[in-house]
């Protein structure tokens, strides 16, 4: 037993020996000086590691077309943040204090960005985030941008493409309430389908469930009572296309609406037939080219996934580099605050997930994509302007 | 206490002091971020090893408990200027709306309110034994958080609470740390200890003595909850957000994976596994960087890999140690004379007593 244990410590010690020794190599090699740090903290272990690997792969994409800014390499930092809020706050403050990066891209999940969010500001590192859609990431933030719309958005078009296209005059909603992106959603589609159709109770039943659950009989049966023109439901994909499927059920045949997390090939396996014509919105089609970038997006990410499609965050991900590497060269420095003055002041900026103007929250104006599912698969319908 | 023993441990109090004027002169941010959450994790580890190892209630609320803290001192510390920005859904019940008070009136709150509940849920529930008890704070714990996600007005629901103050730096952090160590030192050598200590071994044995049952039990429960919720208060600061999605039950395994490598029954134990655990993994950061020996890379250092390591780490301890690190020994200072003298004087010694 302890000859078992000796080896392995051995083991463990050659390992560290050897990793200490390959760093300190690598080290005089690459001249700080020639090299811009850009750390990327992403939940790549626990429960969103899912989401952080697909954004992590947009980041990885970018750096390769792009390698170089103002004559220097550009060198992705990437710390795994465990998706837990503690971790993630270690991680964002490990990037500026041991790294020195010059900017961070982060995080997948908003939970995980707000707690990164007051050592970055504390230490004046520009940071955006890719895909964190909580409007409090960036509120009150002056380092924290993104390059992502907020829910606020989201739910004003679908409130629009509700009232406008479908004709609805009477809607309810039904969210995951334990779910800060649904239930932003769900109050900022209801604050614009009140103002358009101009009657206080044009939303006739909000109902809520808890994310895992698995019958929704009893908020559909009220729905059903109610008989709306249309229900908005955002939420997690697995519930939201049960939701769908035991709608049809109990003969409901009104249009559902959703956001962006709908769009996963989960949804359509959980949902089967039900979910055909169900319409969201979402960030990016790569069948409808919105900048010459997303061309150049596209064909990279073929080549380097074959036979896969990339992913809305992936997108994303690709764009916070891009974005970040533009604010460096106008700035022509990589001083945080001029960087981040740079970045503030973007304006039209050709992304691959479509052109990117900063409001003064630092949050993305953008357009929306409109999608539905059209025999077995998620289709392009429409494109939303942003204003 | 020898008086030899008393004066090593004012050295080693003076120590900590000195350290930590030290540390917060000369360390960065990093490394005393990490010492921070080491000691909330180590405040959080005893008031579950009281409860856990001590007592032998096998809970597992502490999540919960750690939520209740972590809102109060969220809820009440948060500037009034900026509570429309945070709640802009619905706005805070006016109740509470314009009450701010002060970091350590809402960290004692916090505690109070987490002992509270414990004796509410304590009640009925303690009658329970093993995995029974541990299913029903389990739930206990689900029930805070969906509770708190509900309260749209006061909590402001999954939205979270942002910008709350950093107050708790590491004077309050280890300060509290310190309080609780000693604290729990002397309540688990006092007769209500023993008490403790003599139900975990044996209920009916125990209640044959005299010990009330009960009220030992919900004493030990409340206590383990207060501090749980004063960490919790200590963590939110620290961040300075909040959110229900923190406080999932799978955050409980943390503690009880810390309490389980110090072993359970050990003060000492469970203060030098928290920093093993929680330092430890930020140390294994360098297994996440890539890596080039002579210029070959290897791909197997990539995000993710000190997870692993950390993994096949306790697995090891688990298969070595079976109680843990300490079993449920403390290292006292008779313990370290005996690590660092001759092994025959230490044989002597114990033939002198």
């Amino acid at each position: 037993m302890k000859r078992v244990f000796t080896i392995v410590l051995c083991i463990l010690l050659a390992m560290t020996m050897a990793a200490g020794c390959s760093s300190q190599a690598a080290a005089p090699a690459a001249n700080d000086q020639d090299v811009i740090k850009i750390g990327v903290f992403e939940p790549l272990t626990g429960a969103n590691a899912a989401g952080g690997e697909l954004e992590v792969e947009g980041i990885k994409l970018a750096n390769e077309l792009y390698p170089e800014v103002l004559g220097k390499k550009v060198e992705l930092v990437i710390v795994d943040n465990k998706s837990d809020k503690a971790e993630a706050a270690n991680a964002a403050i490990r990037l500026i204090e041991k790294e020195k990066v010059t900017a961070i891209i982060g995080s997948w999940g908003s939970s995980l960005s707000m707690a990164a969010g007051a050592p970055i500001e504390e230490n004046k590192v520009p940071t955006v985030g890719a895909s964190c859609t909580n409007p409090l990431v960036t509120k009150d933030n002056d380092y924290y941008f993104r390059v992502c719309f907020i829910d606020p958005f989201q739910g004003t078009v679908m409130a629009r493409y509700a009232y406008n296209n479908l004709g609805a005059k009477k809607a309810a909603i039904i969210q995951e309430l334990s779910n800060d992106y649904a239930v932003g959603l769900a109050n900022f589609f209801k604050e614009e389908f009140v103002k358009l159709t101009g009657d206080p109770n044009a939303v006739v039943e909000i109902a809520n469930y808890q994310t895992n659950d698995t019958d929704f009989t009893a908020q559909l049966t009220n729905i059903k009572g109610k008989n709306p023109d249309v229900i908005f439901a955002p939420g997690n994909f697995t519930e939201s296309a049960m939701i769908v499927k035991q709608a049809r059920t109990l003969g409901i045949e009104t249009p559902f609406i959703g956001g962006d997390t709908w769009e996963t090939d989960e949804f359509i396996q959980v949902g089967g037939d039900a979910v055909e014509g169900v319409v969201f919105s979402t960030f990016f089609d790569p069948s409808a080219a919105l900048t010459p970038e997303t061309k150049v997006f596209l064909d990279a990410y073929a080549k380097a996934y074959p036979n896969r499609q990339p992913a809305a965050v992936t997108a994303l991900g690709y764009d916070a580099y891009l974005l970040i590497l533009d604010a460096i060269e106008r700035s022509g420095t990589t001083d945080s605050v001029a960087v981040r003055d740079a970045i503030a002041a973007t304006k039209d900026f050709p992304g691959a997930a479509g052109p990117i103007t900063l409001d003064e929250n630092g949050d993305a104006i953008k357009d929306a994509v409109i999608k539905t599912v059209k025999d077995g698969k998620f289709t392009y319908m429409d494109t939303v302007k942003a204003n | 206490m020898k008086k030899q023993d008393k004066i090593l441990t004012v050295i080693l109090l003076a120590a900590l002091f000195i350290f930590l004027i030290i540390a917060n002169l000369f360390l960065d941010a990093y490394i005393k971020r990490v010492l921070n959450l080491c000691a909330i994790y180590t405040i959080l580890a005893l008031s579950m090893n009281l409860i856990n190892g001590f007592t032998g209630l096998f809970s597992l609320g502490h999540a919960g408990f750690m939520a209740i803290g972590a809102y109060c001192v969220g809820i009440f510390t948060l500037p009034i200027s900026v509570r429309p920005a945070n709640f802009y859904i619905e706005p805070m019940h006016p109740a509470i709306a314009n009450v701010e008070l002060p970091f350590f009136v809402a960290l004692l709150l916090g505690g109070v309110l987490a002992a509270f509940f414990a004796f509410l849920i304590g009640a009925p529930v303690l009658r329970l034994r093993d995995d029974y008890l541990a299913i029903a704070t389990l739930g206990f714990s689900e029930i805070i958080r969906i509770v708190l996600t509900n309260m749209q007005s006061i909590t402001n629901g999954p939205l979270g609470i942002k910008n709350i103050p950093t107050t708790a730096n590491m004077w309050w952090i280890y300060g509290v740390t310190l309080v609780t160590v000693i604290f729990l030192v002397l309540l688990i050598s006092s007769s209500y200890g023993r008490a403790f200590k003599a139900i975990r071994e044996d209920e009916i044995a125990a209640q044959a003595m005299g010990i009330n049952l009960f009220r030992h039990k919900i004493l030990s429960f409340m206590i383990g909850a207060f501090f749980a919720g004063i960490a919790g208060g200590l963590y939110a600061s620290m961040l300075s957000t909040v959110d229900p999605k923190n406080f999932i039950f799978t955050l409980t395994y943390n503690f009880l994976l810390i309490i389980v490598l110090g072993g359970m029954g050990s003060v000492s134990g469970t203060i030098i596994s928290a920093y093993i655990v929680t330092a430890g993994l930020e140390i294994m950061r360098f297994f996440d960087e890539p890596l080039s020996i002579f210029g070959v890379s290897i791909p197997l250092f990539r995000p993710g890999l000190r997870m692993v390591i950390f993994s096949i780490c306790l697995m090891i301890i688990v298969l070595f140690f079976r109680n843990g690190l300490m079993g449920n020994k403390e290292l006292n200072w008779d313990m370290l004379r005996g690590l660092f003298s001759k092994r025959s004087k230490r044989i002597k010694g114990g033939e002198a007593r």
